[in-house]
C-alpha cells in the first residue's frame, strides 16, 4: 500500500512553472526524502499535498483517498515557515491545534502532557509561546506535528535551523514513527540527513523530477568508481590523469569519480609515494555528488529557501 | 463545523482575556458618563464667595434699585448671606479720579471689580446719531475687574443691571414694568413627535439618542473590523497560518475569526447595556433636581435594530478588514488600504445631519438603501423616524446579499492572500487571485 500517490501534477504561477508533471509514489512505512535545490518546487508539491494550494492538473491521493478536511486529521503537517500564536500559553495552543485536528478535549490533554513531558517542556505548559527560547518553540513545533499521532508526517526542511541537540531529538522522533509503522516525506537540500534516514528519494530541479526510487538501488546504479581519498601533501597533478571524469577536492579529502572504462585499482599505484595516502576507500558516490551532478554542478547552498509561491 | 467553533472559541477567549478589552469595556462607560456627569458636578460646585463690588453711578437713581435687586434671594450665596456687597463712591472730585482710585483698590484687591454706570444708560443710549439710519450705539456700563471672564458672574450682574434700567425707562415713559414683561413673554414653540401608537414629547433626546447610537455603531464597526485586519496581520506575520490550514479550510479559518470578534463586540454590547440600565436607574439620584436633563429611554425596537445593523455592518466591514489584512504584510502596509473601506464608513457619518433632519426625503431613502451606508443611515432613519418597514426589509435584504457576495468573494482573496509573503499585490493580482481554481 501506498501512503502517497501523486500522479502528473503541475502547478504554474502566471509564467512560471514551480512543478511540472510531477510523479511519484511513498510506500506505507518508509521515509522519503523529497530533494532538490532552493526553488525546485519542492514545498509547492508539499502545500498541493495538503491541499493549500491546488493543483492545475494532476491528481493526489493521500491514504487512498483524496485529501479533504477528514484527511487532514490523519495527516501531520510541518511547514516550511514554522509559526505559533506568540500569545498564547503553550497548553491552550497544543489543546486549539490539537482540537482542530479532531481530537477531543480529554484525549488531547492527555497527549499534551505525554508530549510536553517527552520533550522536557511540562514547566512551561502554562508560559507563553513568545516567552520561549527558540529551541523549545522549536521543539513545540514538532509536538503540534505529531500530537494527533498522523499516519502520514510530512516535514518541510525539517533540520533548518535546529542545533544539533533538537536535530537529533527530531531524527530519534522520525525513527520512532517509522517503527509504529507511520510515513514520513520530509524535504531538504541537506544530504547526508537523507543518506542516514531515507529509504527512497525523489530529485527535483527546475519543477521537473529528476531522479526517483530506491536510495541505495539508485546508488548502485551508479556504479563502484568513486574513490574516496584522504591525504596529505600536494595532489593537483591528479586532475590531468585520463581515467578521471570528476573531482570534488576539500583540501585534505578527495571525492574521485573515474570514467566508465577506468579501474581505482590502476589509479593507486600512480599515487602511491607522491602524497600521503590516509585512506583509499572505493564506493559509491555519495548522494551529494549525484545531486550535484543531477541538478547542473551548481553548488548547493545551506539555505533557506526564499521562494514564496 | 465543530472546527469553526474551535476557532470561535479560541479567538473570543483571546480578546476577552487581553487587558485592552476589560479595559475599554470598563472605561468606556465610565468615559461615556464622566462626560456627562462631570461638568454638572463641577459647575453645581464652583466656587463661589462673598464679593465686595464698587459702584460708581453717574445716574445717581440706579445704585439703589441695583443694590436692591441683588438682596434677592437668587443672587444670594447658597448659606443665604450676600454674595454681592455694593460699595457707592461718589464722582467726586472728578469721574477720572474716582475711577483712579477705585482701579488702584481692586489692583490690591481690596474690592474684587468696579461697576461705572455712565450717565446716558437711562436714555437707552438711542441718542440721535450723527450719521443718518446709522444704528443707534447701545447703551454700556462698564465691569471693571482682574478676572473677567466668570461669565456667570457677568450674566448675574448684567441681569441685574439691565432689569433695574429696563425698569426705570418704562417707569420714565409711564409704563407698568410688569405689565410690559408679561407683554413681552416668549411663546415656546414644543415639537410634538406622533407615530402611530399616539403622542410623545419630543425634546432634544431623540436628536441625542439618534446621534449617539449611530456613531457607537459606527465606532463599534470601525473597532472591531480592524480588530479582524489585526487578527490575520498576525496570523500571517508569525506565520501560524499555514499551519492552522494544515487542518482547516481558510474559509474556516476566516469565519471563525469574524464570527468569535462579532462574538466579542455583542458581548461587550451586552455589559454595557446592563451597566445603562443600571445607570438610568441610578442616575435619577444623581442628577441635580431641576436640571432641565431627561434620561432619555431607549425604545425596543431601536435597540434591536441597532443589534441587527450591528451584526450585518459587521460582517459587511469584517470580510473586507479581513480582505487587507490577508494582503498586507504589516500593520503599517494595512493603512493605506484601508483608508478606502473606511471612508465607506466616514460618509455616512457626514450625511448623518442630512438624514436627521430629512429622514424620509427621496436622497435619504436612496442613501440607505446602498450597501455600504445601510448599517448606519437605515439605522439612524429607524431612529429618527420609523421608516415603512419595506425600505427596512429591502435594505437588510440587498445588506445581506451583499454581504454574501463579499464573502464569496474575500474568501477567494483571503485563501491566497495569507501564503503570499513579500510584495504587496497590485489591483490585477488580487483579481487574478480571485479567479484562481
Amino acid at each position: 500500500m501506498n501512503a502517497l500517490e501523486i500522479e502528473g501534477i503541475s502547478k504554474s504561477f502566471g509564467d512560471f512553472y514551480a512543478v511540472k508533471k510531477l510523479s511519484f509514489e511513498i510506500p506505507a512505512g518508509t521515509i522519503y526524502g523529497l530533494l532538490g535545490p532552493n526553488g525546485a518546487g519542492k514545498t509547492t508539491t508539499i502545500r498541493m499535498v495538503m491541499n493549500i494550494i491546488i493543483p492545475d492538473e494532476g491528481s493526489i491521493k493521500v491514504l487512498n483517498q483524496r485529501m479533504d478536511e477528514e484527511m487532514k486529521e490523519r495527516v501531520g503537517y510541518l511547514p516550511e515557515d514554522r509559526g505559533l500564536y506568540p500569545k498564547m500559553k503553550v497548553g491552550e495552543l497544543l489543546l486549539f491545534l490539537a482540537e482542530i485536528k479532531g481530537l477531543k478535549g480529554s484525549e488531547a490533554r492527555k497527549e499534551i502532557d505525554f508530549w510536553l513531558e517527552r520533550f522536557d517542556l511540562s514547566d512551561w505548559k502554562s508560559k507563553k509561546v513568545e516567552e520561549l527560547s527558540r529551541g523549545m518553540q522549536q521543539k513545540l513545533q514538532f509536538i503540534v506535528t505529531v500530537i494527533h499521532q498522523p499516519e502520514l508526517i510530512i516535514l518541510d526542511e525539517p533540520f533548518s535551523g535546529l542545533d544539533p541537540v533538537n536535530t537529533k531529538l527530531l531524527k530519534d522522533v522520525m525513527l520512532e514513527m517509522k517503527e509504529k509503522g507511520r510515513t514520513i516525506v520530509f524535504s531538504t537540500h541537506r544530504m547526508e540527513q537523507v543518506e542516514m534516514i531515507c529509504d527512497n528519494i525523489c530529485l527535483i530541479n527546475k519543477a521537473e523530477r529528476v531522479l526517483e526510487g530506491n536510495l541505495s538501488q539508485i546508488k548502485k546504479q551508479y556504479g563502484k568508481n568513486t574513490v574516496i581519498l584522504d591525504y596529505d601533501g600536494e595532489a593537483n597533478f591528479i586532475k590531468n590523469f585520463p581515467e578521471i571524469e570528476k573531482i570534488d577536492d576539500y583540501g585534505k579529502f578527495m571525492e574521485i569519480k573515474l570514467k566508465e572504462k577506468s579501474s581505482p585499482q590502476d589509479l593507486l599505484p600512480k599515487l602511491v609515494g607522491k602524497i600521503s595516502i590516509n585512506k583509499y576507500e572505493v564506493k559509491e558516490p555519495t548522494l551529494n555528488a549525484i545531486f550535484i551532478e543531477k541538478v547542473g554542478g551548481k553548488e548547493v547552498k545551506d539555505e533557506e529557501d526564499i521562494i514564496s509561491h | 463545523m465543530r472546527k469553526i467553533l474551535s476557532v470561535i472559541k479560541r479567538e473570543y477567549i483571546q480578546i476577552v482575556r487581553t487587558k485592552g478589552f476589560i479595559i475599554g469595556t470598563v472605561l468606556g462607560p465610565v468615559f461615556m458618563l464622566a462626560l456627562i456627569v462631570v461638568p454638572i458636578i463641577v459647575s453645581s460646585a464652583s466656587v463661589e464667595k462673598k464679593e465686595t463690588i464698587g459702584v460708581v453711578d453717574l445716574t445717581n437713581e440706579i445704585f439703589m434699585e441695583l443694590d436692591k435687586k441683588l438682596d434677592h434671594k437668587d443672587y444670594r450665596l447658597k448659606d443665604g448671606f450676600r454674595r454681592y456687597v455694593l460699595e457707592k463712591y461718589e464722582p467726586s472730585p472728578g469721574v477720572e479720579e474716582v475711577r483712579n482710585e477705585l482701579r488702584e483698590s481692586v489692583l490690591k484687591k481690596e474690592i474684587s471689580a468696579y461697576i461705572y454706570i455712565p450717565e446716558d444708560v437711562l436714555e437707552g443710549g438711542a441718542r440721535e446719531s450723527a450719521v443718518k439710519d446709522a444704528v443707534p450705539e447701545e447703551a454700556k456700563a462698564e465691569y471693571v475687574s482682574e478676572h473677567t471672564t466668570d461669565f456667570e458672574e457677568l450674566r448675574a450682574l448684567n441681569r441685574a443691571l439691565n432689569n433695574v434700567v429696563i425698569e426705570k425707562r418704562l417707569k420714565k415713559e409711564g409704563l407698568d414694568p410688569q405689565k410690559v414683561a408679561q407683554y413681552i413673554k416668549r411663546v415656546e414653540l414644543q415639537p410634538i413627535k406622533i407615530t402611530k401608537k399616539g403622542e410623545e414629547k419630543d425634546t432634544a433626546g431623540t436628536f441625542m439618542i439618534s446621534y449617539f447610537l449611530a456613531l457607537i455603531l459606527y465606532m463599534a464597526i470601525l473597532i472591531y473590523g480592524q480588530v479582524i485586519m489585526r487578527g490575520v496581520i498576525e496570523e500571517k506575520s508569525s506565520r501560524v497560518v499555514e499551519v492552522v490550514l494544515s487542518s482547516l479550510k481558510p474559509f474556516q479559518l476566516m469565519m471563525g475569526k469574524i464570527l468569535g470578534i462579532g462574538a466579542v463586540g455583542l458581548t461587550q454590547f451586552s455589559i454595557w447595556t446592563l451597566f445603562g440600565i443600571g445607570a438610568s436607574v441610578y442616575s435619577t439620584s444623581f442628577i441635580p433636581a431641576g436640571a432641565d436633563f431627561a434620561m432619555p429611554s431607549i425604545p425596543a425596537h431601536v435597540f434591536i435594530y441597532f443589534v441587527v445593523f450591528f451584526i450585518l455592518g459587521y460582517f459587511l466591514f469584517g470580510t473586507l478588514y479581513a480582505a487587507i489584512g490577508s494582503m498586507v504584510n504589516s500593520e503599517k502596509e494595512a493603512q493605506q488600504l484601508v483608508m478606502p473601506v473606511t471612508m465607506f464608513l466616514i460618509v455616512p457619518i457626514m450625511l448623518m445631519i442630512f438624514i436627521i433632519r430629512a429622514p424620509d426625503s427621496p436622497l435619504a431613502v436612496f442613501l440607505s438603501m446602498i450597501p455600504f451606508f445601510t448599517p448606519i443611515l437605515m439605522f439612524l432613519r429607524i431612529t429618527v423616524l420609523l421608516p415603512p418597514f419595506a425600505q427596512i426589509g429591502a435594505s437588510i435584504v440587498i445588506l445581506t446579499l451583499t454581504i454574501l457576495l463579499m464573502v464569496w468573494l474575500v474568501a477567494k482573496i483571503y485563501r491566497v492572500g495569507i501564503l503570499m509573503y513579500g510584495k504587496r499585490p497590485k489591483f490585477v493580482e488580487v483579481v487574478r487571485w480571485i479567479r484562481y481554481k
